[in-house]
């Protein structure tokens, strides 16, 4: 009997798509540390925590709530786009340095940009207020821009309000390209850096950063969603009429998820300016900042938070072997015309059509479990229901 | 007694067809009542005119005193006025207590406070205390942890049945709750209601199958057509020769 079950134990562990996935990772994890040192794990790191938060506020509105989220990008470009135009203008005018709207101006940019990352630099006290006050306008673009889209798009319907979504995403890249005053028009705009007081550690800190900032957000959706306001997501998600005939009100939790979700992922559009230092408009692709957490949410497993870290962590490692070996392994594809240096977008497409065909759950699939844990449900089903738990 | 629901010539139009035409009933506080007619006759089309799932085309509803035509659904659970529906809507991603659960109040729905476990933790406690008693009268209680995906169809209808039992409304309207549920278990969950009823609160039941559930009505409507052709005590209304004509087909009064 024993034996059997430890069998089948073992087993099922091999089994485990998840297990499966976080021993794959940290082989690849130790691989890049090997073989490329500690700054291509840290990049992967980077890039893993930023689309980590912005996949798992993807997952608040579409695997939670039932929102279709085809413009993701628009809530990552409105905490880019606002931590580019505005912290920086501040300090600026704060130092007596040009901060109107020729602040943006490549040439004004050369001049003041280095005095204000040179003024935070000589500050912990400056610096910290500087990457607070990025993070606190970057939150309330997002929200804003997320309340402002859940208007006209809240009583519109499935592929309608994907569509619609999908066109504001772009709507505020345009605008971005096109008007100089923003963020620097087709040039970039330097975003002040807060991590420079950092020195020559300046890369592990801001890595280390985000990466606590994505920890952190996952802990904080955790708290949200396993919580009768979760449940009232799913509800709404399930089935509209029936969650409205239990009182719940449609319109009012679309829009809070909405407000929640582009906050969380415009945090995450300015901690990425803050690492890159720059922001660029046309940077701001749908394919990257939208399709790109779709495929990582669908590999995920829809609906379950941990499963966005382990899609993000898979999808992010493989892209960057693509990255750092398409020229080596996959050069021969010249020979037939295709050049490796599109492999990278094609994996994501191949992505989404494999998850759907063979992994249609995801890696983590979502767990229907009560929100009372289950010794309290227990606890208090021995007073006399006497239906326990197994 | 006082009115507690009223239908003031209520129509609800689909195109040129009246599924439901002028309509007016009384549901008195403290009633079983009971709404009866063969499939069609616009029950059901009734039932969302009254719970704002659709707009009457003409006519007020009164919940007491307050116009409540056309408000939204939520607004109305708000009010204390809940119904379940014919057609099962169960939330498929949640386990059976949760679908309960999650047609009550809980505080922690709100975002702010949704993080801060302590603050609901009781309140939901509390709730699945009343959720498990009412999973208890409609024999769900030993599936309280499984996704509802897994549930059979008649288990389902008993669902709708808690989830709307658990709310915790004064006015209750219930959508064939029995349909398809067999004998022995829908008299059980008809003494449930009944016994709600004695207690203060107040059913307003759709239903097919008159045998079963007129013995516990107070008070009976019959539709025919959208429009309603009788009123009165369980007697008076299952022997007007008008209802025995719609259930039974014409000529059948004299047959008699
Ligand atoms: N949403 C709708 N659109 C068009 N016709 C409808 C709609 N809902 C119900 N009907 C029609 O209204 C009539 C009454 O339906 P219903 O109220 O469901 O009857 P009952 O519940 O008494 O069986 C039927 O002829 C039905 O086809
Ligand atoms: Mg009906």
């Amino acid at each position: 009997m024993k034996s059997q079950s430890t069998q089948r134990n073992l087993k099922s562990l091999l089994l485990n798509s998840e297990i499966l996935a976080v021993v794959a990772i940290l082989m690849a994890l130790t691989f890049f540390l090997t073989t490329r040192g500690l700054p291509m794990v840290l990049t992967i790191l980077v890039d893993f925590a930023v689309f980590a938060i912005i996949t798992m506020s993807l997952n608040l509105e579409t695997g939670f709530t039932g929102i279709p989220q085809f413009g993701r990008v628009l809530a990552v470009i409105a905490g880019a786009f606002a931590v580019g135009a505005i912290p920086g203008r501040l300090l600026a005018a704060l130092m007596g340095l040009p901060a109107g709207l020729n602040y943006t101006i490549d040439t004004v940019q050369f001049q003041v940009s280095p005095e204000l990352t040179a003024a935070l630099s000589g500050s912990w006290m400056l610096s910290l207020l500087f990457l607070f006050i990025c993070l606190v306008i970057a939150a309330l673009s997002g929200a804003g821009i997320g309340w402002l889209t859940s208007r006209p798009a809240i009583r519109l319907r499935e592929a309608y309000l994907g569509i619609s979504l999908l066109a504001f995403g772009d709507f505020l890249m345009w605008v971005g390209h096109n008007w100089v005053p923003l963020v620097g028009g087709s040039t970039s705009v330097f975003v002040p850096d807060p991590f420079r007081i950092f020195g020559g550690a300046r890369f592990e800190a801001v890595v280390i950063a985000i990466f606590l900032a994505a920890l952190l957000v996952y802990a904080y959706l955790n708290r949200l969603t396993v919580s009768p306001f979760g449940r009232a997501l799913k509800m709404v998600r399930d089935n509209e009429v029936s969650a409205s005939a239990a009182g719940k009100d449609i319109v009012k939790i679309r829009t809070q998820s909405l407000v929640i979700g582009s906050m969380l992922a415009a945090i995450a559009g300015g901690l990425y300016v803050i690492y890159t230092g720059t922001v660029t408009a046309m940077g701001y692709s749908r394919l990257v900042w939208t399709f790109w957490p779709w495929a990582f949410m669908m590999l995920g497993g829809i609906g379950s938070t941990a499963g966005m870290l382990l899609g993000v962590m898979v999808l992010t490692i493989m892209r960057t072997l693509i990255t750092v070996y398409r020229f080596e392994v996959f050069g021969f594809l010249m020979a037939w015309g295709i050049n490796p240096l599109w492999l990278e977008f094609t994996l994501m497409g191949a992505v989404i059509i494999g998850v759907i065909l063979f992994l249609p759950h995801g890696l983590v699939p979502e767990k229907v479990q009560s929100i009372l844990p289950a010794s309290r449900v227990n606890s208090i089903l021995s007073k006399g229901f006497g239906a326990k738990l197994q | 007694m006082s009115n507690l629901l009223a239908t003031e010539n209520v129509t609800k139009k689909f195109g040129g067809l009246a599924a439901v035409n002028d309509v007016s009933i009384t549901v008195k506080q403290h009633t079983f009542t009971m709404l009866i007619g063969p499939n069609g006759c616009g029950k059901t089309t009734l039932i969302n005119c009254c719970t704002g799932i659709l707009k009457p085309t003409e006519g007020r509803v009164l919940l007491g005193d307050t116009d409540i035509t056309g408000w939204p659904t939520h607004k109305i659970y708000e009010v204390g006025f809940v119904r379940t529906f014919q057609i099962p809507l169960p939330f498929l991603g949640l386990t059976v207590l949760d679908n309960v659960l999650g047609a009550m109040r809980n505080s922690g729905e709100a975002p702010l406070k949704a993080p801060h476990r302590r603050l609901w933790l009781k309140e939901e406690e509390n709730n699945m205390e009343r959720a498990m008693a009412v999973l208890h009268r409609v024999r769900l209680d030993k599936h309280w942890n499984k996704p509802s995906h897994t549930l059979g169809a008649a288990q389902l209808k008993m669902l709708e049945v808690a989830k709307g039992l658990a709310a915790g409304a004064k006015l209750i309207a219930l959508d064939e709750p029995i349909g398809g549920v067999d004998p022995a278990s829908a008299d059980e969950i008809l003494s449930h209601v009944s016994a709600l009823k004695n207690e203060g609160l107040t059913f307003l039941v759709v239903e097919h199958r008159i045998d079963i559930a007129a013995p516990y009505a107070d008070y009976i409507y019959a539709m025919d057509l959208g429009r309603l052709i009788s009123q009165g005590t369980p007697q008076q209304v299952l022997g007007d020769p008008k209802v025995i004509e719609v259930y039974l087909g014409k000529g059948a009064t004299e047959a008699c």
